[in-house]
């Protein structure tokens, strides 16, 4: 094959690549709350510097946030969290590395709603647990808005919690991630 | 005066005592559950740092940054890389440092948007805001750039 010819199917290649909107997207200011719920007491907490990124081929997903970075609405619960419960200055962060199933069923250059199976591990307090969720991807103008829920127990993550508070927090917490994710080029 | 007077004159004094101490635990508790969060523009910056010095410390040895600076309320100065205000829930900027992958980000309250719109890229700035410590694990590969994270951040110069 001459020269000319494959440089020319290379180029070909590398536009229909960039129009398929492959490669990373990717934002460092991504949404993750969380809600507890209990007849006693309801606690909520949000995070919005949330690093995070996908490959649009792979369907790899990882997110990293700072746990000191949740802001409560109580000065006094969000020191408690910190301090008491998740220990925040020796494990700074919670991570996740997971999988987007059907990430080949979405079609990035065309707007549109998709949804897809979501696993992978979370990581928290040096504790890595499988966690599975649907997640849903709405591509609309070269934006991707990933939003998905999930709920964790926090003693699967060696939260310790006394046991005069245990009843105010809730066994089962939501995890609700919301984020959107420009191309990464 | 006869001992029952005295005795009366006892117990109301102890039941005062005793009503004076609980309202003052109950009071006590109330302010510190309603205690407001750390005012940033009030605070006396713990330390004054560039860009570049914060972000080494926090590369070089993260478990001991976190211990000295984390929830500390510190100034920051350096160049402006980019404004981000993509998520309109908390606007937020970027300072460079030495480091071509890691950056100060740092987050402000909504309502500092139009003073943030109005600052010029490339310019040197200083910032005061409360160190969360630093963003970004060399174990996620698509994660690799790192930030070190300033919230309720205000801009001082």
């Amino acid at each position: 094959m001459k020269k000319s010819t494959i440089l020319f199917l290379a180029t070909l290649s590398f536009y229909a690549f960039m129009n398929h909107g492959g490669g990373i997207y990717k934002t460092n200011t991504g949404n993750i709350s969380f809600y507890s719920h209990t007849p006693i007491e309801d606690i909520r907490a949000v995070n919005h510097k949330v690093k995070t990124a996908f490959s649009s081929e792979s369907g790899q997903l990882q997110f990293s946030c700072l746990i000191k970075d949740f802001e409560f609405k109580k000065a006094l619960m969000q020191e408690h969290f910190n301090e008491n419960y998740m220990e925040s200055t020796t494990f700074p962060k919670a991570t996740f590395n997971g999988n987007i199933k059907s990430i080949a069923a979405i079609d990035f250059s065309k707007d549109g709603t998709y949804t897809s199976e979501v696993i992978g591990k979370l990581t928290i307090k040096d504790v890595s647990k499988e966690v599975a969720t649907t997640g849903t991807f709405v591509v609309s103008n070269g934006v991707v808005n990933a939003k998905a829920t999930f709920n964790v127990n926090p003693y699967d993550f060696n939260v310790k919690i006394p046991k005069m508070v245990a009843p105010k927090i809730s066994k089962s917490i939501e995890i609700s991630v919301d984020s959107d994710y420009t191309h990464n080029h | 005066m006869e001992p029952e007077t005295i005795n009366s004159n006892m117990k109301k004094i102890a039941t005062l005592s005793i009503s004076f101490i609980l309202l003052g635990v109950l009071l006590f508790a109330y302010r510190m559950y309603n205690k407001p969060h750390t005012n940033v523009t009030e605070s006396d910056a713990y330390e004054d740092l560039s860009a570049a010095q914060l972000f080494d410390i926090f590369d070089k040895n993260e478990d001991s940054a976190m211990t000295i600076f984390s929830d500390q309320v510190i100034q920051v100065s350096g160049t402006l890389l980019t404004k981000d205000f993509s998520n309109e829930l908390e606007p937020q900027i970027l300072l460079k440092t030495d480091n071509e992958s890691g950056f100060i980000r740092c987050g402000f309250k909504p309502d500092e948007l139009q003073i943030l719109k109005q600052l010029k890229d490339s310019s040197n700035i200083k910032v005061k805001g409360i160190c969360k410590g630093i963003n970004g694990d060399d174990k996620l590969t698509l994660l690799e750039d790192k930030d070190v994270i300033l919230s309720s951040s205000i801009i001082i110069e």
